[in-house]
């Protein structure tokens, strides 16, 4: 199995263009991005791809050890990289996908040129002398309630993952299957993201990093935001007037100006 | 009902029509669901009466406010994960599933519907949604997904109860059926860490039981070394940890605290809440427990989500589940013993052969005792030490270690024999007591309380025994010695079947050594018997120059009736005799010495040699003597020469001269002690000539088991002509060295007598 099959790899843009590797987040996948990344397109080599599970990955893929923390995600990251010959890459990630981020930076170091982390969060449960966003009954409450959103959703998903491709009503149907996963797969990525914690992995970013942060961020509120930014030494923050979670479809162009700005 | 118009008939196109000439605005408003309109970052501005009824939200306080705001968390992060991102990017949403909290702080399930509506650009301007009440069916489904848990849950259970059973058919060893138990019970419980502990068997001791519980750790999982510690050495101190039956959960509480204090605060240091105790048993014998932490779970690098304080709890399906592991384990763990014990019994049968084929082809018994400790290590121990006692006290026969290396240790111990030993030692016990003294858990205080000096203390300390059996060597009640085995550390401690083994070694021993003891004494008996029956060399005689041999039978026990004597008679003569009495036992030898006696009387009287046969002939059955014999009587005279010689079923004489060697053509008579021949002995007569030998012999010089007598006589021919010597200790010499050989079946009596030239 290529890793450019399994994770639905897709380059587009200049050739000899920096790269641009762009993550999606807990929830949906790379279709996320449409918005901002033909933006860059025109001066940088631009790589998308979906996580194993998510989107169109090949979810035959998905092994549940390598998958069961961040780290399984990470090591495909720098995989897609090394596959394509990749060097000074910003990795743009997005929620969860910024930790991936760090993660990957620390498992390859010199592979990453810059790291552009939108709504990063390092840990959504509340701690001791740290706010997350979320008490640990909050967490509970919303990973019990994803579970409610599947229970419609298996039955849809089966034929999907089983691959119909004599019946295109289907493809009508399911129209946002970009956004829909195995409900076992989604049930463990949402345990994975939810219930990370990766605080002490942001000391060690030794990248220029750009943290983006909206407004009215349900998931990832500023003061996480500003804690990241506190902990990455020399990290760039910046506040949009975006409110949400994903500025990057509310506000693409907004984003996009951010992200040019940090690269410079 | 008949009695009933029914209006729809008649009316009914008319006030249908009525009906369906709605007010839109009241349609709008009082739509069967809920509706509202939001900007597209969420912001409601306008949203219909029943879904302000359904809400408990006045209109005034939903204007303005996101959306999202009004979701549950779950239903929050949903929306900015799916549904914002969905609207986005297909324009619409269908049916997602979400909780709108009400005013009173309850949740209204709804299933939502989503339009975005978009300008000419494609920019969004606005979201539409309806909300209809799925009260009844987030139930269903709720029930729905607790069912497919459940069931989920109940296959996990059952599917780790598959495995079990599968993976502990494949062991083959306790230890590998604890790394499965503790594996698998741990993950299905999602405990923080497992170890099982096993009882170990121990019976039959002669010194009273330790007073730690014999318990042994067999496997642990995801335990911190400290913490494990602590639950061993709480485990030593109560063994109703291991004992108590059914599955038990120990929380971190007082009650723990104060009986393990240790224990307490180690897994309080770790984050554990509880102690998960079931019981291995099989048949209902108790066969160890298996115990599971249950607390912070170290190693999944995820947040535990349980707060501190509830993480001690097991549920009652898994409890279950624990007991059910536990059964398979004890039954898993008693047919591996039985395998294993099955193996091991091959092997000490296949020992106690080859031990019985060692001592059937026994030589001498030191030698025995030496081989057998080779055998017994590293076979049954690591250590074996074989000490006889004899006339002159104890001694060390064989001292054997299974490892080379250690070796040295044992020789070193070499003179602290029995006798050196202190009263304490095992093997001085077993002496005294006459039964098997079995040490187990040996220890430094004991060890040095059994040793003599310093180095010896130093020497059992680098033995690292751990076991030590001493087995006394008995035959008919008296002891003749005792059999040490010795286990160290890297073997373990002894079995009650290996002592069983040590014993019947034991057993083997004493009779080889008695055997050997009783054989030793009587071939000693009879050769310092025989050697004082013969006399020790023949007198000097002037013209003669005469040469004796007697080499006794090899196998040790077997004496000779055979003799020799030459007898100055009074006068010029001497008198020559060669004689063998029937068997090889002391009777023989006691039977010839009587014979020579009688003999020698005989001859004050001067008799030829065939009236000596006569005369014991005719006197045989007065002497009661109770065994036949061969012999060849002669008279020969120096100075001339003359030779007689007479038979009594002996073989012919050699007669050794220059030219070459004949046998003498004597004609025998009738064995002495046979039935009276009807005439006298004949007698040979003739002259032995100066520088000529005359050889009588026995048949030990010419018989032996693989070659019969003709050829035996053919070669003493031969040898003797090829001698070419005239000095008869040197023919005596080459006879021997040609005929002998080196493993005689029967003694040998030769001597030979030369004329001096």
């Amino acid at each position: 199995m290529s890793v450019i099959a399994r994770n639905r790899v897709r380059v587009r843009g200049v050739a000899d263009g920096r790269p641009m590797v762009f993550a999606h987040g807990f929830g949906c996948a790379q279709e996320m991005w449409r918005l901002v990344a033909p933006a860059f397109a025109v001066d940088h080599r631009v790589v998308l791809f979906d996580h194993v599970g998510s989107g169109r990955s090949d979810l035959s893929a998905y092994d549940p050890g390598k998958y069961g923390s961040l780290d399984g995600y990470a090591a495909d990251v720098v995989e897609i990289c090394r596959e394509l010959a990749l060097d000074d890459v910003v990795f743009v990630g997005h929620s969860v996908s910024a930790m991936i981020g760090v993660l990957a930076a620390a498992r390859a170091p010199g592979l990453f040129g810059a790291l552009v982390m939108v709504g990063p969060s390092p840990r959504y449960v509340d701690d001791d002398g740290y706010t997350g966003g979320f008490s640990r009954e909050d967490v509970a409450a919303l990973l019990e309630s994803l579970d409610s959103n599947h229970v419609g959703w298996s039955a849809a998903m089966a034929p999907v993952v089983m691959g119909s491709p004599d019946r295109p009503e289907l493809t009508a149907e399911l129209t946002d299957s970009f956004c829909r996963t195995d409900p076992d797969v989604a049930r463990q990525f949402a345990r994975v993201t939810f219930l990370s914690d990766n605080r002490a992995d942001l000391p060690g970013v030794r990248v220029p990093t750009l943290v983006l942060q909206c407004r009215a961020d349900a998931i990832a509120p500023e003061v996480v935001g500003r804690y990241v930014h506190a902990q990455v030494a020399g990290s760039v923050f910046t506040l949009l007037t975006a409110t949400g979670h994903c500025p990057h479809l509310s506000a693409p162009e907004e984003t996009t100006a951010a992200i040019r700005d940090f690269l410079g | 009902m008949g009695e009933q118009r029914r209006p729809d008939r008649r009316e009914g196109p008319a006030g249908l029509r009525r009906l369906l000439e709605e007010d839109p605005a009241d349609l709008y408003e009082n739509a069967p669901c809920g509706y509202f309109s939001a900007l597209p970052d969420g912001q409601v501005v306008k949203a219909n009466r029943t879904f302000c009824e359904w809400t408990g939200r006045p209109l005034g306080e939903l204007l303005g406010v996101r959306f999202q705001e009004l979701l549950s968390i779950g239903g929050r992060v949903f929306y900015e994960t799916h549904l914002a991102p969905l609207l986005r990017m297909q324009g619409m949403v269908r049916e997602a599933a979400l909780d709108v909290v009400r005013a009173d702080g309850s949740l209204l399930p709804c299933l939502l519907n989503a339009v975005e509506v978009r300008d000419a650009d494609g920019a969004p301007l606005l979201v539409r949604a309806t909300a209809f009440e799925a009260t009844s069916r987030r139930r269903y489904e709720r029930a729905l997904l607790a069912a497919q848990r459940a069931a989920a849950e109940s296959e996990v259970r059952a599917r780790t109860l598959q495995e079990v059973v599968s993976e502990v058919s494949a062991a083959t060893s306790a230890r590998d059926v604890a790394e499965v138990i503790v594996r698998r019970s741990r993950e299905a419980v999602r405990a923080s860490g497992a170890a099982l502990w096993l009882a170990t068997e121990r019976r039959g001791t002669a010194r009273p039981e330790p007073s730690v519980p014999p318990i042994q750790l067999v496997a642990a999982d995801g335990i911190p070394s400290d913490l494990l510690e602590a639950m061993e050495s709480a485990a030593l101190g109560g063994a109703e940890l291991v004992r108590d039956g059914g599955v038990h959960v120990v929380p971190l509480g007082a009650g723990l605290r104060a009986v393990w204090p240790g224990l307490a605060a180690a897994m309080a240091d770790t984050g554990q809440e509880a102690l998960v105790v079931v019981p291995v048993d099989a048949d209902s014998r108790h066969l160890g427990a298996l115990v599971l932490l249950l607390g912070v779970v170290g190693d999944s690098g995820l947040i535990d989500l349980t707060p501190p304080g509830e993480r001690g709890t097991l549920a009652r399906a898994d409890a279950d589940l624990l007991a059910t592991v536990g059964r398979q384990a004890g039954q898993a763990l008693e047919r591996v013993r039985l395998h294993e014990e099955t193996v091991r019994h091959a092997e000490r049968s296949a020992f106690l052969l080859d031990a019985a084929r060692l001592m059937a082809s026994a030589g001498d018994v030191g030698q025995t005792a030496e081989r057998l400790a080779e055998l017994a290590v590293p076979r049954l121990g690591d250590v074996c030490v074989v000490d006889l006692t004899g006339e002159h006290g104890t001694s060390r026969h064989a001292a054997r270690h299974g490892d080379p290396a250690r070796q040295p240790l044992l020789d070193e111990l070499g003179d602290r024999n029995l006798s050196h030993l202190a009263a304490s030692h095992p093997a001085v016990q077993a002496v005294e007591l006459g039964r098997t003294v079995w040490i187990r858990q040996v220890t430094d205080d004991w060890l040095a309380e059994i040793t003599a000096d310093a180095r010896h203390l130093e020497v059992g300390r680098a033995l690292e025994l751990v076991d030590m059996v001493c087995v006394p060597l008995v035959a008919d009640g008296r002891i003749l010695g005792v059999l040490t085995l010795g286990s160290d550390r890297r073997r373990g401690p002894l079995t009650a079947a290996d002592v069983e083994v040590a014993e019947q070694l034991a057993l083997q021993l004493s009779q080889v050594v008695e055997k050997g003891q009783r054989l030793e004494l009587e071939t000693r008996t009879s050769h310092t018997l025989q050697a004082n029956l013969l006399p020790p060399a023949p007198p000097p005689v002037a013209g003669l120059a005469a040469a004796v041999r007697y080499l006794p039978a090899s196998r040790g026990a077997d004496v000779g009736g055979d003799f020799y004597d030459v007898v100055p008679l009074p006068g010029d003569q001497v008198a020559l005799a060669v004689g063998d009495v029937v068997g090889h036992d002391v009777t023989a030898a006691a039977v010839m010495g009587q014979l020579r006696s009688v003999y020698r009387a005989l001859l004050a009287d001067r008799p030829p040699p065939s009236a000596v046969i006569d005369r014991l002939q005719a006197g045989w059955s007065l002497l009661s003597l109770q065994r036949m014999a061969t012999a060849l009587f002669a008279t020969l005279d120096p100075g001339s020469g003359r030779l007689r010689v007479a038979s009594a079923g002996h073989l012919a004489p050699l007669l050794v001269t220059r030219g070459g060697a004949e046998l003498l053509d004597v004609r025998p008579s009738r064995m002495l002690g046979a039935p009276p021949a009807p005439g006298p002995a004949v007698e040979w007569a003739g002259v032995l000539s100066r520088g000529a030998t005359l050889v009588l012999y026995t048949d030990g010089l010419v018989e032996s088991r693989d070659a019969d007598l003709d050829r035996g006589l053919t070669a003493l021919l031969d040898v003797a002509a090829r001698s070419g010597t005239a000095d008869p200790d040197e023919l005596c010499d080459r006879l021997l060295a040609e005929l002998a050989g080196g493993v005689r079946a029967d003694d040998v009596a030769l001597l030979a007598i030369t004329r001096r030239p």
